[in-house]
């Protein structure tokens, strides 16, 4: 096992001053994020508190993923299953009289009685919480049912991982997305449409909860909470040693199936909390809302914003979240020489961007055909589109842009800047403000005795040290401490 | 670990049984089917028969090209069923579209042309050969002229889509493939998943958001009666074609492999891409021609699937499922065999055709054809649990 360490190495839990500015801070942003959504939740649902609403939403589900594939290092593309999972237990246990009523009375419903009756509403009157079917507390019921769809997504991550999780690599990631399409594809066979209704789907889930700020925020500061405490637990050092070297890992003594396991599951866990408010969000239930789609959206954002940090990954969220909710002006209908003029802008980027990277990372000859080429195309664009010549009088209908960018926008991260625009680097207090680092922390200055002193660490007096020793040009750090 | 030879040793009959016993139960259940009133016949059973060979034949020819990239740069290749959707639509708009304005002609016939260029490279010792070129630009002239003429034959169609999709093959490796190189293999994966995506929605945007008719005008669609023991099965040339196309082109992959100077680099580089580098293998060549091959048959595959089916489903879903089951199949026989794919072809093309045949909506059982998509996953999943590297592969699990 990888032990816990007596206390935090970084630089402010060992400096009480920095601590405590790092503690006013958190709280005062904090209070500055209550109020920002408190004034925006006063002006009432709008287009902005729905986006913000999907950001928290799908920040839930990206930060579980990065669990997986930031921290355990293991491409995980079945999320869309899971949150499939608990999206239909929250739809189900949430639906509301009349939307039974109605899927009864439509006649096509393959649902029994015995499925139509499960609810929050019937387990508390069977529990003798009789206070708690009231309209009024019908937030506890919705609660009660995204836990219980997370529970349920947890125990098939559990299911699912077990076996699944002896593979390595890319057979691990073909085995996730196979299992996260068999759960979508049979969601509507025979043998689960008594629980799903089939390919119908519920109509009317209650989407009060889901649009909200404060209920997907406060999801999302829960997740962001829990997660974090395992990245910085033993369990989390552990998962990270497996994404570093999984062979090392086990060396070490790293238990590697009880870690990616107990990963999974987690992970599992906050895919259906997030798929329970998905659905309330959405205010309805069908299998179109959970296609791999969703799952690829997922990875752009993770690798977009910085593979294992939450915060990249939440900024990450954002980019994608704000493209699809504010990306509609992308798929109107556009003259063609309106199209030809944005193609030519493209292609100016894409050569400027080139130039940019030769440039900066010294690579010659500068005017590489990488460069030339998309210039080329720009002025021939901007010049036939400037002559504006008969066949370019149509109009065009951008279908599908967004996610053409956001692929566009992956793959160009991923040639030219694969750790994301992040890293793996989390936010901190310290980081912003720059806090001086050339000194070390009183715990460093312990290791550093201890590794140097031979009546307590014999190994110390190999060549190591007696290279260090005598080099005058590297200072080392004892001599300083 | 030292038990686990002796154990495999020991149970050597397992597959034989397992497949024997499956096979019985077929038949078994065929025996019942026929002994109920009705359709099911013995006509009934040879038509699936016919039908699980050319699915068979196509899912053969659309792994080749997984089972190759994931041979030599260890990656699945996520966009290979976006390459066979292209394979398919590039087939339908050059036997339809006639004749070709002189723009899209330029265009085509220069994709068409590098096409031939590297066809022709295939065999030629060095690409700046002087026959490499000069193929190129006659081939470039006199397609520019055909494009203009008038209506493609079917055969031409698909010699130009399997050309012209070569060509989307090497372009992708170029651009989204090659600098990555040395990254790790979750980011090459990731960008695999972009290509897809973002082919997905291009053919979306640009070719059409609903089904396509695909009806060439073309002999092998006439419809054939075959008197087998007593009974008459309708079937049409396809029968004959589509398992015909596919040996000559899996027999011409094989001898390629086998013969050529080309060929036995792409062995060695699968083997050892470093030390094939420093043996004066040029792998990034060889790397480009495994995508040219492997785009070229899944275009083939991709003109035989509209043909089989008479229609071609919108560009963002068409690839989606015979590329997840061509995957099944190269992964089911043992990724980075070339016979492993076609033989995890067939099984998955007779496991499909004989889901619906046996258990049909009419009868009992009736949920089970509901799982034919999900089928091969499942089977997928079955083996990646119990042998990682198929029937025919060797162990490519990860060394340290």
């Amino acid at each position: 096992m990888v032990t816990r360490s007596a206390t935090p190495t970084t630089v402010d839990a060992v400096n009480p001053q920095r601590r405590l500015r790092n503690l006013m801070l958190s709280l005062g942003a904090a209070a500055l994020g209550v109020l920002v959504l408190y004034l925006l939740d006063g002006l009432g649902s709008s287009k902005l508190t729905q986006a913000l609403a999907l950001f928290a939403i799908w920040g839930i589900a990206t930060v579980s993923l990065n669990l997986i594939n930031g921290t355990l290092g293991i491409l995980s593309l079945g999320h869309h299953g899971f949150m499939l999972i608990g999206g239909y237990t929250t739809g189900l246990l949430t639906l509301s009289e009349a939307s039974r009523q109605n899927i009864v009375n439509s006649g096509r419903s393959t649902m029994t009685d015995g499925t139509l009756a499960l609810s929050v509403t019937n387990l508390f009157n069977t529990l003798g919480l009789t206070g708690l079917t009231t309209p009024e507390t019908e937030w506890v019921r919705f609660v009660v049912a995204v836990l219980i769809g997370g529970l349920v997504a947890a125990v098939v991550g559990l299911i699912v991982g077990f076996p699944s999780l002896r593979l390595r690599g890319d057979y691990l990631a073909i085995v996730t997305f196979g299992f996260g399409e068999v759960i979508r594809l049979s969601a509507s066979t025979r043998i689960f449409s008594p629980i799903t209704n089939g390919a119908l789907g519920f109509a009317g889930v209650n989407g009060s909860f889901g649009k909200s700020v404060w209920w997907t925020f406060g999801f999302l500061a829960l997740t962001v909470f829990v997660i974090s405490k395992i990245k910085y637990s033993s369990y989390g050092r552990a998962m990270q040693a497996i994404r570093e070297d999984e062979v090392a890992a086990e060396a070490m003594g790293v238990n590697l199936a009880y870690h990616k396991v107990l990963g999974f599951v987690i992970s599992a866990l906050f895919a259906g909390i997030a798929g329970g408010l998905w659905v309330s969000w959405l205010a309805g239930v069908r299998l179109e809302y959970f296609l791999f789609q969703l799952t690829f959206f997922f990875l752009v954002a993770i690798s977009a914003g910085g593979t294992g940090s939450i915060t990249g990954v939440l900024l990450g969220t954002a980019l994608v979240v704000f493209v699809r909710q504010y990306g509609d002006p992308l798929e109107e209908t556009y003259s063609l020489q309106t199209w030809l003029y944005l193609a030519a802008a493209v292609m100016a980027l894409a050569s400027v961007g080139a130039f940019a990277l030769r440039h900066f990372r010294r690579i010659r000859p500068r005017f590489h055909l990488s460069v030339l080429v998309p210039a080329v195309l720009a002025v021939v664009g901007v010049i036939v589109a400037s002559l504006d010549p008969a066949f370019l009088d149509g109009t065009f209908r951008g279908f599908g842009m967004r996610a053409i960018f956001l692929s566009v926008l992956l793959i160009v991260i991923m040639v030219f800047r694969p750790e994301g625009i992040v890293g793996r680097t989390e936010f901190s207090w310290g980081r912003l403000f720059g806090d001086d680092r050339s000194q070390p922390t009183e715990e460093e200055r312990r290791q550093d005795a201890w590794l140097s002193n031979p009546a307590l660490n014999p190994g110390a007096a190999g060549p190591l040290t007696s290279a260090t020793g005598t080099d005058p040009s590297t200072p080392s750090r004892e001599g300083s401490a | 670990m030292a038990s686990l030879g002796s154990t495999r040793r020991s149970r050597r009959w397992l597959p034989y049984v397992v497949v024997g016993g499956l096979l019985l139960l077929i038949v078994l259940r065929m025996f019942y089917l026929m002994s109920l009133e009705g359709r099911f016949n013995g006509a009934f059973f040879l038509r699936a028969l016919i039908d699980s060979v050319k699915l068979g034949s196509l899912y053969a020819l659309i792994a080749l090209g997984y089972t190759m990239v994931y041979g030599i740069i260890r990656l699945i290749n996520f966009a290979h069923g976006e390459v066979f959707m292209v394979g398919a639509f590039v087939t339908y708009f050059l036997f339809t579209v006639t004749p070709y304005g002189w723009v899209s002609a330029l265009f085509l016939a220069m994709v068409l042309a590098f096409g031939v260029n590297r066809l022709v490279a295939l065999f030629r010792a060095s690409p700046r050969d002087p026959l490499t070129w000069a193929a190129t630009a006659v081939s470039f002239v006199a397609l520019f002229f055909l494009l203009q003429a008038g209506t493609w034959p079917f055969w031409a169609a698909l010699i130009g889509s399997m050309l012209a999709t070569g060509v989307l093959g090497v372009a992708i490796e170029r651009i989204t493939y090659q600098p990555l190189r040395t990254a790790p293999r979750n980011s090459l994966l990731i960008t695999a998943i972009a290509v897809s995506a973002l082919l997905q929605n291009l053919g979306l945007l640009t070719l059409t958001n609903r089904q396509t008719p695909f009806r060439p005008p073309t002999a092998l669609l006439d419809p054939i009666q075959l008197p087998i023991d007593g009974l008459v099965v309708q079937t049409n040339g396809l029968f004959f074609a589509i398992p015909l196309l596919t040996v000559v082109l899996v027999l011409v992959l094989h001898n390629f492999v086998r013969r050529t100077r080309l060929g036995r680099a792409m062995r060695a580089a699968a083997q050892d891409a470093e030390t094939a580098q420093m043996m004066g293998v040029s792998v990034n060549k060889v790397i480009s021609t495994t995508f040219f091959i492997g785009s070229v048959l899944a275009a083939a595959g991709g003109a035989l699937w509209g043909l089989n089916f008479g229609s071609l489903n919108q560009p963002a879903v068409l690839g989606i499922l015979p590329g997840i089951k061509a995957f099944a199949a190269a992964v089911i026989g043992g990724i980075g065999s070339l016979p492993g794919a076609v033989i995890g072809a067939v099984i998955i093309g007779f496991s499909e055709s004989f889901l619906t045949a046996l258990f049909p909506r009419t009868g009992d059982f009736q949920g089970i054809t509901e799982y034919k998509d999900t089928f091969a996953f499942i089977l997928l999943i079955v083996v990646l649990l119990i042998k990682p590297s198929g029937i025919v592969g060797e162990d490519l699990s990860e060394k340290v």
